[in-house]
């Protein structure tokens, strides 16, 4: 710029500000658009709720949709559904996203190209009528209806066949429960009247049968107000410390695969204490081993079996928990028998453990069956393959060759709602709506019958799969039911009053029939061989369900990947963990890659080295991996076909147990420095609470008044203030929490319940790693009181896991504590932070110019920062449709926490401003309360004596977090009850 | 864009408008000097022939006025539907130079809520109950308007009402009332409260063309606040000082 001077320089600049705001001087003027004809049953702003059923695992909880102006915006439990009772896992709480997820079809597609549901349907009918007896059925189980018109059209057209495929079958499980009592069902397992409760790698509390049921069941055996003696004691029993071991008293680390051999030892020796009468349990329990040789099979100490031994000869009610399927190894079946036989040694068949009059209704098939399938395909038998509601590309193991099959089938149909692995082979793509979207039911057990029902109208060109069977079926001439899968699904139901009945509650619910079973005399024929490992490594490989992804299907979902892993608070991506130990032998630290080979491929993984894992085993969690998906793999961060971790299916081999169901625990691996760093998103770099009392733990011996080792007299926590006071003198409320960590799993579904309801963004793992995560709530995961000394290192070391023995893990939920004296308050200079007259830390979006002082004078770091404009970017498509309304989206440069739920708390007033009252203790329910399996979180008035948020307070082990700043918090905590004792030894 | 942005435009935008209209001026006093055509006169002059039933009222009241003109009514434009009101109104609620967006309807509040004094929440039916005020859906609107003679059909706006019902399709009407996404009013509260509509949406039943009625605060230091800015709002809430709230979370959350 030659001739510009300053002058001149500035006048142009001027006019080009002067030019740019003119331009943005119109409004853009929004559109109001009502109804044609408005239902009577919406209020435009008032929530409409519906009563439906999750999809998001086998439990099959019940749900109530709540819808706004005719979109679900949130998911919550149904109270009446006995499976749920109100309550709702992270992984049903976000399944709402499907709906709107980016990945979906938007109509059929045949050979790449969009096309019209008559051209598909025509396709899918001339390739079927051409060789009908080359047509196979490939897919998960989607509830009697479905399936009653899938079966018929499979039987009546002739079709070749079949298979129910589901990535963890269960088939063991059904066949041990056949073997023991002769009935092919999975048993229902009920932990709340229970004292001894044995998980042999089940992960109950997590990836188990049904795990909101199991966790409130859990909560209710230990509650400390009706067991003074601390209830019931959880021992877990496997290689790696899981979130459900977590919550155990102790850990007995038997090496992977020897669950059945130690049960069964235990079973002997327990019915050697007790005396057993029945001569066929007798019989089937003669040939365990010893407990010496079973310890030394399972690699642990005779003595903490004796111990155990003794336990549960002392105990009244055990129930022992069978591994999942995912920790079944080659000898899955006579794995689960030995638990099985275990259950029935303690009496608990009949009431800890209920088996099913009848077998499964439509169970999955072994996989061997899936395997035969598979090699009919090889052969070129199959001509068309219909997949739906399956991944089979993705989960099956690469070692069963279905890739290279899939391409010698003539058509594969699919119809996955969400692209996948599998729909992107597919020539034929007729897309299913979403659960959120279709009519449908479930039948989890016996007796309990849930209804799935559409709350809004499909959002695409989809059709329900039901319908494309029925047009199917009709082309072929079967005689299928008139009508759509609506008419079926009423007419199954009843039809007229009782169908809309069990509309409103969402089906219909009574008690099962399943109850006591005795041991058959054939039982001991389940009881087999050790679990057989192929490949060389010296490393045995757990692939285990990731606690939020499932068999993969979570993958898709941005929440399910952002909310840190309860156990390493890692997110993401894959990792491997290895103990520390490993670590050390391969010269490797926390985020080096290894590389893991057993033969039937490799994967590459960052390690995660940890106390909590065998030395001879390398753990990699099942779901990551995903080469398609916005968020499943790396494309939505721009590299398409790049994989988001690694498919730990890659490394499997087509192992099957005795049953013939799928072995995930049958190989060795080989672990190899690769030399490269990878960073992870690591949300949490210390399981060190340094003395800090941020999650507390009282004895049961403190409890009682008496003396312990660290307390002296009766057990009495500082109490320096009354947090009712913290709120204006006049105001009725001062709202407030009370968080029982003794209660708390650290299952994460507070936090997915939080990002839901207040529209909290997702930051991708980029920032993830920057640790810029969204998050409100967060759960903190302690091991012990921690050191004060040391640990002066600033790089992760979550490292204070010990193997085996005595299990102190800490779980505490922390959020914004409403702070009466809030350090983050006195710092914002433009009070967009402050104290509300009913005592909440109020934070006003609209006032805040993100200077961050307040985040950083935070005791707790509960805030978070825009650093991005995640409102306009996070949500992208149909996303943003699920947005609350009641919650003010955030902008770039905005601080944002934990607000109370206040868009709750002012729908609350409502009634009680309309009524002339006081709003009553129970009417307002927080998101993270709501969602909570077992019941750890109270919202209420802390100004009501009456009010549970106060009654709930247990005198002696409540606590505040950090109490000694002086930052008088809202959040009242109730310390974790010390189970262990050496007298509880005895 | 907000408020403050937007009188920061308006004070940059008359900045300019006096410096353009200083060099103009001038040059316009030459170029204006023609003068005004001359209104007509309503005299004894031709007969005026009313060509359609809103001609015919019209002309009906001009007679009304000045019993000397001659008018002529033929018999299918002499009915009493639609009425002069309705006529009036239906244009006016589409002059193109009143203050206010064109809606897709010439409907008028005027005529609704004035004239027939129907309630406002006889369509707005959601306003005591919920945040959300609520529009009437088409069914609301034929409900009344599939009731009235065929004639009214002469209206353009009746026929575009009954068009979207017949295709089943929903009206989309310009905003004119908008807050940002950040203010969570409740409608349901201050209607409890017995704050009158126009309080806020000022004299709708007066106003043909729906548009903003400007009723500007002048707040502390002469700062002006203009109708739904935030001091707009707190004024009424200071001045109710023991009913209404000034915590800030109450609207924002």
């Amino acid at each position: 710029m030659p001739d510009l001077d300053r002058r001149d320089f500035l006048k142009l600049v001027g006019l080009g500000a002067g030019t740019a705001t003119a331009a943005g001087c119109s409004d853009p003027i929004e559109k109001l658009v009502p109804y044609v004809v408005q239902p009577e049953e919406i209020t435009p702003g008032i929530a409409t709720v519906y009563a439906s059923t999750c999809r998001e695992c086998e439990a099959a909880c019940g749900l109530h949709v709540s819808t706004r102006e005719g979109r679900p915006i949130k998911l919550e439990g149904n109270p009446e559904h006995p499976i749920n009772r109100g309550r709702l896992c992270a992984r049903g709480q976000v399944g709402i996203g499907r709906t709107y997820h980016p990945d979906r079809y938007e109509g059929p597609r045949a050979d790449g190209q969009a096309t019209t549901w008559d051209d598909a349907e025509a396709r899918l009918l001339a390739a079927v009528q051409a060789n009908p007896g080359g047509t196979w059925v490939l897919g998960a189980s989607r509830g009697p209806t479905i399936d009653g018109i899938i079966d018929a059209v499979v039987a009546g057209g002739g079709l070749g066949g079949r298979v129910v495929y589901q990535p963890f079958d269960g088939s063991a499980l059904r066949a041990a429960t056949e073997a023991v009592f002769g009935v092919a069902a999975t048993p229902q397992f009920d932990l709340s009247g229970a004292d001894l409760v044995l998980d042999f790698d089940s992960g109950f509390l997590d990836t188990g049968l049904s795990p909101v049921e199991n966790a409130a069941q859990f909560a209710a055996a230990r509650d400390i107000a009706r067991h003074p003696d601390g209830g019931a004691r959880l021992v877990t029993i496997g290689p790696r410390l899981t979130m459900t071991g977590s919550n155990a008293e102790s850990w007995i680390p038997a090496a992977a695969g020897s669950e059945g051999a130690l049960a069964l030892a235990l079973a002997r020796a327990v019915a050697s204490k007790r005396g057993v009468v029945d001569a066929a349990l007798d019989a089937a329990i003669a040939k365990a081993p010893a407990l010496s040789a079973a310890a030394t099979a399972a690699d642990v100490d005779l003595a903490s079996l004796e111990q155990l031994v003794d336990a549960i000869a002392h105990a009244h009610a055990v129930v022992a928990l069978p591994p999942n399927p995912a920790a079944a190894g080659t000898n899955a079946v006579a794995a689960n028998a030995a638990v099985l036989l275990l259950n029935a040694v303690a009496g608990s068949v009949g009431s800890g453990v209920k088996i099913p009059r009848g077998p499964d209704p439509r169970a999955a098939a072994p996989y061997a069956e899936v395997q035969a399938l598979v090699d009919a395909m090889n052969a070129g038998q199959v001509s068309v393959l219909i997949v739906h509601d399956a991944n089979p590309q993705y989960s099956l193991p690469s070692a069963s060759g279905f890739s290279a099959a899939l391409e010698k089938v003539g058509l594969v149909a699919s119809l996955a709602s969400l692209v996948d692995e599998t729909s992107v082979e597919a020539a034929l793509v007729l897309p299913d709506h979403t659960p959120l979207e279709s009519w449908g039911d479930a039948e989890p057990r016996a007796g309990v019958r849930s209804l799935v029902q559409p709350t809004i109208r499909p959002l695409h060109d989809t059709r329900a799969i039901g319908d494309v069977f029925l047009v199917l079926g009709r082309g072929l001439g079967v005689s299928v039911p008139s009508g759509t899968t609506r008419d079926i699904v009423a007419a199954n139901w009843g039809g007229g009053a009782s169908f809309r009945a069990a509309l409103v509650r969402g089906g219909s619910f009574s008690e099962s029939s399943a109850g006591h079973a005795s041991v058959e005399t054939g039982a001991a024929g389940a009881i087999g061989a050790a679990s057989q490992f192929s490949g060389s490594g010296d490393y045995t490989l757990i692939a285990y369900p990731h606690s939020y992804l499932g068999d993969g299907s979570g993958a898709a979902l941005p929440w399910m990947q952002e909310i840190p892993d309860p156990v390493t608070k890692l997110s993401w991506r894959s990792w491997a963990e290895i103990s520390k130990t490993t670590a050390e032998r391969l010269g490797v630290k926390f985020g080096d890659v290894v590389r893991i080979d057993t033969g039937n491929g490799a994967i590459e993984a960052p390690v995660y080295p940890r106390g909590g894992i065998r030395d001879d085993a390398v753990a990699v969690a099942i779901g990551q991996g995903h080469t398609v998906g916005h968020y499943a793999s790396m494309a939505g961060d721009g590299s398409p076909g790049v994989a988001r971790g690694a498919n730990v299916a890659a490394l499997l081999p087509a192992a099957t147990d005795e049953g013939g169901g799928r072995a995930w625990l049958a190989t060795r691996a080989s672990l190899t420095k690769s030399g490269a760093f990878q960073r992870v998103a690591l949300s949490q770099w210390f399981d060190n609470q340094r003395g800090r009392g941020l999650a507390r733990q009282v004895s049961l011996l403190a409890l009682a008044g008496g003396h312990d080792d660290d307390h002296e007299g009766p057990h009495v926590i500082e109490q320096p203030f009354e947090r009712a006071n913290d709120a204006a003198p006049g105001d009725p409320y001062r709202w407030g929490l009370t968080i029982d960590n003794d209660r708390c799993t650290g299952c994460s579904a507070c936090i997915a319940a939080c990002y839901v309801e207040n529209n909290v963004p997702i930051v991708g793992e980029t920032n993830a790693i920057k640790h810029r995560e969204m998050n409100w709530i967060r759960i903190e995961r302690y091991i012990g009181d921690g050191d004060t000394e040391g640990g002066e290192e600033r790089r992760p070391h979550p490292d204070r896991e010990v193997l085996g023995g005595e299990v102190d893990v800490r779980f505490a939920a922390m959020l914004c504590q409403h702070c009466g004296s809030a350090p983050c308050e006195s710092v914002c200079p433009v009070i967009a932070t402050y104290h509300t007259p009913d005592g909440l830390n109020a934070m006003i979006y609209n006032r805040c110019v993100g200077t961050r002082y307040c985040a950083n004078n935070c005791v707790y770091k509960v805030r978070r920062f825009n650093y991005f404009d995640y409102g306009y970017d996070n949500w992208p498509g149909l996303l943003s449709l699920m947005l609350n309304p009641d919650v003010t989206v955030r902008g770039q440069g905005v601080m944002e926490k934990c607000s109370f739920c206040v868009q709750r708390i002012q729908l609350a007033r409502q009634p009680a401003k309309d009524e002339g009252r006081d709003i009553r203790d129970g009417e307002i329910v927080t998101a993270c309360q709501q969602s909570c399996p077992t019941d750890a979180i109270t919202f209420g008035n802390t100004r009501d004596a009456k009010a549970a948020v106060n009654t709930r307070v247990d005198e002696r082990r409540s606590y505040y977090s950090l109490h000694m700043l002086n930052t008088r918090p809202g959040i009242t905590y109730l310390a974790q009850v010390k189970r262990v004792s050496e007298e509880s030894h005895s | 864009m907000n408020q403050t942005t937007r009188r920061y435009c308006a004070v940059v935008l008359a900045a300019c408008a006096v410096g353009a209209a200083a060099v103009l001026i001038p040059s316009l006093g030459d170029a204006a000097g023609g003068g005004h055509a001359e209104e007509p006169q309503a005299t004894r002059g031709p007969t005026l022939v009313a060509a359609s039933v809103c001609e015919a009222q019209r002309l009906k009241a001009r007679k009304a006025d000045d019993s000397r003109l001659s008018i002529e009514i033929p018999k299918e434009f002499d009915k009493p539907w639609p009425s002069l009101s309705a006529c009036e109104s239906h244009d006016a609620a589409w002059d193109e130079d009143a203050d206010g967006p064109m809606q897709p309807i010439p409907f008028s509040h005027a005529h609704h809520a004035g004239e027939f004094e129907i309630d406002c929440q006889y369509c707005h039916s959601a306003t005591d109950r919920s945040r959300a005020a609520g529009m009437p859906s088409v069914e609301v609107c034929m409900g009344c308007h599939q009731m009235f003679p065929a004639e009214y059909d002469e209206l353009e706006g009746i026929r575009i009402l009954k068009q979207y019902w017949a295709e089943k399709q929903p009206i989309a009407w310009q905003q004119i009332h908008r807050l940002p996404e950040h203010v969570k009013f409740r409608h349901n509260r201050h209607i409890q409260a017995g704050v009158d509509c126009q309080q806020c949406h000022g004299p709708v039943e007066e106003i043909d063309k729906m548009h903003m009625v400007p009723d500007t605060k002048w707040w502390f230091y002469g700062l002006p606040t203009a109708k739904l800015e935030m001091g707009w709002c707190i004024e009424c809430h200071r001045d109710n000082n023991q009913q209404a709230t000034q915590d800030c979370v109450t609207c924002h959350h």
